[in-house]
């Protein structure tokens, strides 16, 4: 039987749960992992996967298979995660499995940390619509194109995105710097 | 930190901080639980009724096709039998007299005699 993301949601189109289930497996955990960046809350990002599992549902029946299944996914679970009325709190992701230099002394390394967790929150204060064009890109390594289909906007656009908010994020890290300096 | 290693720095941190973390084995399974329970109704276009309807199965119910080819028997067999005709009409004894006209019998009295009957 034919369980490519199209075929599973041909039979979700004729209200196959079996097949919803199916497919709701397959893509959680991506789905999960991208809202939770977006949002920088894991319950929020629960909550808004789960909306974006059952809009799958819903929408099932109406659904073309104009552009991959994966990226319409995106974009749902991205436009949810802008969507949201409530700006949740950021709490910055772990830095957990990055390998640290063990030849950094303890001042180095309380310096490594302490520019991390500055990344960290200078990330959960850009706008949006720049945090979702970075993750996309810098996380899921997607192109414009892709990154401009998801957040339906133009390429221009995307670029024009990722060049401020990177533009905030040094800002922020220089004023940081200097200040320490 | 000049500005070169900032901007190398922060394409580095970039990507280190917007990885996608290890699946969350637990927040998955919470999601798939809620959505364990019924779901809710699907939206379905309305271009696509015709289809519903000629998805749909039109089992003949065979007692009511039996009644209705009773039905159309027994008037069959009405029609041919004539039952349904008035009396008035035809071969009826009752005919003759219902069919007459009243002022044939009027009883007037001779014209010569004038007797009456």
């Amino acid at each position: 039987m034919d369980d490519s993301d199209e075929a599973l949601m041909a039979r979700i189109a004729r209200g196959d749960e079996r097949a919803f289930r199916a497919l709701a497996g397959r893509h959680l955990p991506v789905m999960l992992g991208l809202a939770r960046r977006i949002l920088g809350n894991a319950a929020d990002a629960e909550e808004v996967a789960q909306e974006a599992m059952l809009r799958v549902w819903t929408h099932a029946p109406r659904w073309q298979p104009l552009a991959q299944f994966r990226t319409w996914l995106t974009r749902v679970v991205v436009n949810l995660c802008l969507d949201r009325k409530r700006r949740a709190s950021w709490v910055a992701l772990e830095v957990a499995g990055e390998i640290v230099d063990p030849a950094l002394g303890a001042s180095e390394k309380a310096e490594h940390d302490e520019r991390e967790r500055l990344v960290a929150a200078a990330i959960g204060e850009l706008p949006e619509r720049q945090r979702a064009a970075i993750v996309l890109t810098y996380g899921d390594g997607m192109s414009n194109a892709q990154v401009a289909e998801v957040l339906d906007t133009s390429v221009s656009a995307v670029e024009t995105l990722l060049m401020r908010g990177k533009q905030n994020l040094r800002r922020a890290l220089e004023r940081v710097i200097d200040e320490d300096a | 930190m000049n500005k070169v290693q900032l901007a190398e720095f922060l394409e580095s941190a970039l990507k280190r901080h917007t990885q996608a973390p290890p699946a969350n084995e637990a927040a998955v399974e919470r999601v798939l639980k809620r959505l364990s329970g019924p779901l809710p109704r699907q939206k379905r276009p309305l271009w696509r009724l015709p289809g519903v309807l000629l998805d749909w199965q039109f089992a003949p119910a065979w007692p009511r096709v039996a009644a209705l080819a009773c039905c159309a028997a027994l008037g069959f067999v009405i029609g041919i039998a004539g039952v349904d005709r008035r009396f008035d009409r035809g071969g009826s004894p009752f005919a003759a007299v219902s069919s007459t006209d009243i002022g044939s019998i009027v009883f007037e009295p001779e014209p010569l005699t004038g007797a009456r009957p």
